[in-house]
Formats: structure tokens, C-alpha cells, sequence
């Protein structure tokens, strides 16, 4: 494969079959092919560190939740930044991830991996957010509630300064304004899928849990932004190799 | 080399999927045949992987420095201690126990009421039941006419009831 292929796509698939294979190792739900054999309270989910910390913070122990806030601030912000663009609004939807948690503590039951538990709290969020401001009509900053072709106030003055075009080198903040704007004419679904994917590196079955939808559906989603993506950034490609 | 060789529509819409090792192996395999066969199915495989590589280029900020100690402090204030007048059966307890109190009140007060009118009103029925014994045997106590004449039968032996039965 390695001669055969390009070694960018080579390198790819490598990466996800390492965290398909790295998945399976991890998943109870996941069946091995030489099972151990744990005990009782090893079994299932209460192997995830994370999972053991926010017993403990269920106990009572803020130190251990302190941890988990730790572990998961600049994750959370940095999706909750690309899903509505702003780096205030992030941080608040990533302290009402935790606050949602700590309140939910005393009932938490480990049914999943900790990571996709938060995830899918993230996920409720950024949807009750979206639907709020759709109710107060507020413009949205993301570009896929104003218009696919919405572009921030900021970026179109980066663009209109550097007289962006594909046939000229783009510099390295110029390839990041056009891969934002290839990322926010993702629908809201679509764009979540692939920061998760992205960022996270979650494999289709947890970016499902996180989504509530299954693995298929994630499949799909997926498929459709990435070709999406590649149409917006394709011509970019070649410049943006350069700028790199 | 077939550079015309396509993938199927069911292969374009895996090859993400394929990308990211979350195909079976079957199916994996058979586009790894096309792909080393097809030229235009890997520039469009290189297309995908290639864009995904872009979105390094994305930013990738960080939480505040103060997030942390925010966040918990927050919490705490946001905690609220487990409020027992907050719980749903609160309310019909709480009924419960005013109506409870009420009667209780009324209990007292009508028996503090009957003890301080027994007290302090004046019944003429309870002072003729209190005379009674004495009202009963009046006609006895009229023929005896005083009191020294009685003691003095008692000395006498008159009443001596234990010495008649001898």
C-alpha cells in the first residue's frame, strides 16, 4: 500500500486504522478475540480513568472533578469555538458542560465512556443553543446559519486585504480563513461529526453515542461533509500545501 | 495501468469510511484493488485525505488561563445544599401539619376554657350534688336537733351496733 498510494493517503488510513484497532482494545462493548477476564467492578466502563474520576467527584471529592475540568477545558472550547465562533461564547457552553455535569453527579451511572457521556451533554447544549437563538432570531455567527456563503466581518477584511484568490500562495492565515469558511458551510450536524472525528479522534460508533444517532448514520454524515470540504478546499490544495 | 477505472457510487460513499479504517476488511479490500488500479480513484481518495490534512490549518484555541478556578467557583456558588422544603412531598407535609397544629390549638383552648369556667363561674347544680348525702338524710338530722345531744348518745352506747349483735 505504501507504494502504491500517496503517502498522504497512506498516512491517513494508517491513523485510522490505529484508532479503529486502539477502540476496540478499549470498548468493553467491543468484543476481543482473547476476552479477559475481569472482575466485577473492573468489567465495563469503570476501567476509564475518567470514568473512576468522576465517581469519585460523585462521592463527593471536587478534587477529582477539578481534574476532569482540567482534562477537558480547551477540548470542549475548542469545539465549542468552531460550532459558533466565538471564543466567549465557547468558554460559557463549556462551563455549562461541566455545570450540567456536577449537578448531574449524585445519579451518574457509568453507561458509556466518560468522553462520550460529556460529548453528548455538549452536544444537547450546542442544540438547545442553536434552537434558542433561533427562537430570539439572533444572527448566528457560524456561516452555516447565515448563509452558505456567510463570512465573518473579520475574515472578509483578511480576504479583502490579501486579495484571496486560488491561483496565488496563500500564507498560513490566509488557508486558515478559507478552511474556516469551508468549515462553516457544513450544516451544524455535519460540522460536530467532523471535530469530533477531527479533534477528538472518535471513532464512528462514539461520535453515534455522542450524536444519538448510529454508526451508519455517522457514516453517512461523515461521507458528505469530508466531499463537501473537498469541493471547497480543493482548489486551494495545491496553495495550501505551499502555505504549509 | 486503468486509468479510466472508476469506483462504484456505494465505493465513493465509503471511502471516507475507508480513509478512517472503520470499514470490514472486505470491503476495504476491494477498494484497495480499484485504487491500485485506478489512477483517478486514488486522486480522488488523495483529494479526500489531503483536505482533511487542511484542517490543521484551523485554530485551535485553549480555554482562558482562569477557566478552571471559574468554572469551579461556579459550581459551588451554583450548588445548592439539599433543600428539604424543596422536595414534591414537602407540601402535602407541611398541610398536613398546619391542619394538625389548628386542631391541636382548638383542643387546648376548649379545655383551658372549661377549666377556667369551672373554676371561676359559679354552678349551683354542682353545689346541690355536692349536698346531696346530707340533703338525702335532712329529716334524720332535723330530729336530732343538735349536735352535743347526738355525742352525748354516742357516749352513752346508743350507737353501740357491735355489742348489740354480741
Amino acid at each position: 500500500m505504501r507504494n502504491l498510494f500517496p503517502q498522504t493517503v497512506f498516512n491517513h488510513r494508517v491513523n485510522g486504522l490505529r484508532r479503529v484497532d486502539r477502540q476496540q482494545k478499549n470498548d468493553p462493548s467491543v468484543p476481543t478475540k482473547t476476552p479477559p477476564e475481569p472482575t466485577a467492578e473492573e468489567s465495563g466502563y469503570l476501567r476509564d480513568p475518567e470514568v473512576q474520576l468522576m465517581l469519585r467527584a460523585k462521592e463527593g471529592d471536587d478534587g477529582a472533578f477539578t481534574q476532569l475540568v482540567k482534562a477537558y477545558q480547551d477540548r470542549l472550547t475548542n469545539i465549542f469555538f468552531h460550532m459558533v465562533s466565538s471564543q466567549e461564547a465557547a468558554e460559557d457552553l463549556a462551563q455549562d458542560v461541566f455545570l450540567r455535569i456536577y449537578r448531574a453527579r449524585h445519579g451518574y451511572q457509568p453507561t458509556a465512556r466518560f468522553s462520550t457521556w460529556l460529548f453528548r451533554i455538549a452536544n444537547n447544549l450546542a442544540s438547545n443553543s442553536r434552537r434558542s437563538k433561533g427562537r430570539r432570531k439572533e444572527v448566528n455567527l457560524a456561516g452555516s446559519e447565515s448563509g452558505p456563503l456567510g463570512v465573518r466581518p473579520q475574515e472578509q477584511l483578511a480576504i479583502d486585504k490579501s486579495g484571496l484568490m486560488p491561483n496565488r500562495q496563500l500564507d498560513k492565515q490566509e488557508l486558515q480563513v478559507v478552511v474556516q469558511q469551508a468549515m462553516e458551510q457544513l450544516n451544524e450536524r455535519q460540522r460536530l461529526a467532523v471535530l469530533l472525528n477531527k479533534y477528538e479522534d472518535m471513532s464512528y460508533e462514539d461520535i453515534g453515542e455522542a450524536m444519538e444517532m448510529s454508526a451508519a448514520a455517522v457514516k453517512s454524515l461523515l461521507s458528505r461533509a469530508r466531499e463537501n470540504l473537498r469541493q471547497v478546499l480543493e482548489p486551494y490544495m495545491q496553495l495550501g500545501r505551499e502555505a504549509k | 495501468m486503468e486509468k479510466v477505472l472508476r469506483l462504484s457510487a456505494d465505493q465513493r460513499d465509503d471511502l471516507v469510511a475507508y480513509l478512517d479504517g472503520e470499514l470490514p476488511d472486505p470491503v476495504a479490500q476491494a477498494i484497495d484493488q480499484v485504487l491500485a488500479r485506478s489512477e483517478v480513484a486514488r486522486h480522488e481518495v488523495e483529494a479526500l485525505a489531503r483536505t482533511w490534512e487542511m484542517l490543521d490549518a484551523l485554530p485551535v484555541p485553549k480555554a482562558s488561563a482562569e477557566f478552571t478556578d471559574r468554572t469551579m467557583t461556579t459550581l459551588k456558588v451554583g450548588e445548592v445544599p439539599y433543600d428539604i422544603t424543596e422536595q414534591p412531598w414537602f407540601a402535602h407535609v407541611k398541610k398536613g401539619a398546619v391542619l394538625a397544629v389548628w386542631f391541636a390549638v382548638l383542643g387546648l383552648s376548649g379545655w383551658l376554657g372549661f377549666q377556667i369556667t369551672a373554676r371561676w363561674v359559679p354552678n349551683e347544680q354542682a353545689q346541690i350534688l355536692e349536698d346531696l348525702p346530707m340533703l338525702q338524710k335532712f329529716d334524720a338530722y332535723q330530729e336530732v336537733q343538735s349536735l352535743d345531744f347526738l355525742e352525748q348518745l354516742n357516749k352513752g352506747g346508743v350507737f353501740n351496733t357491735s355489742a348489740e349483735k354480741e
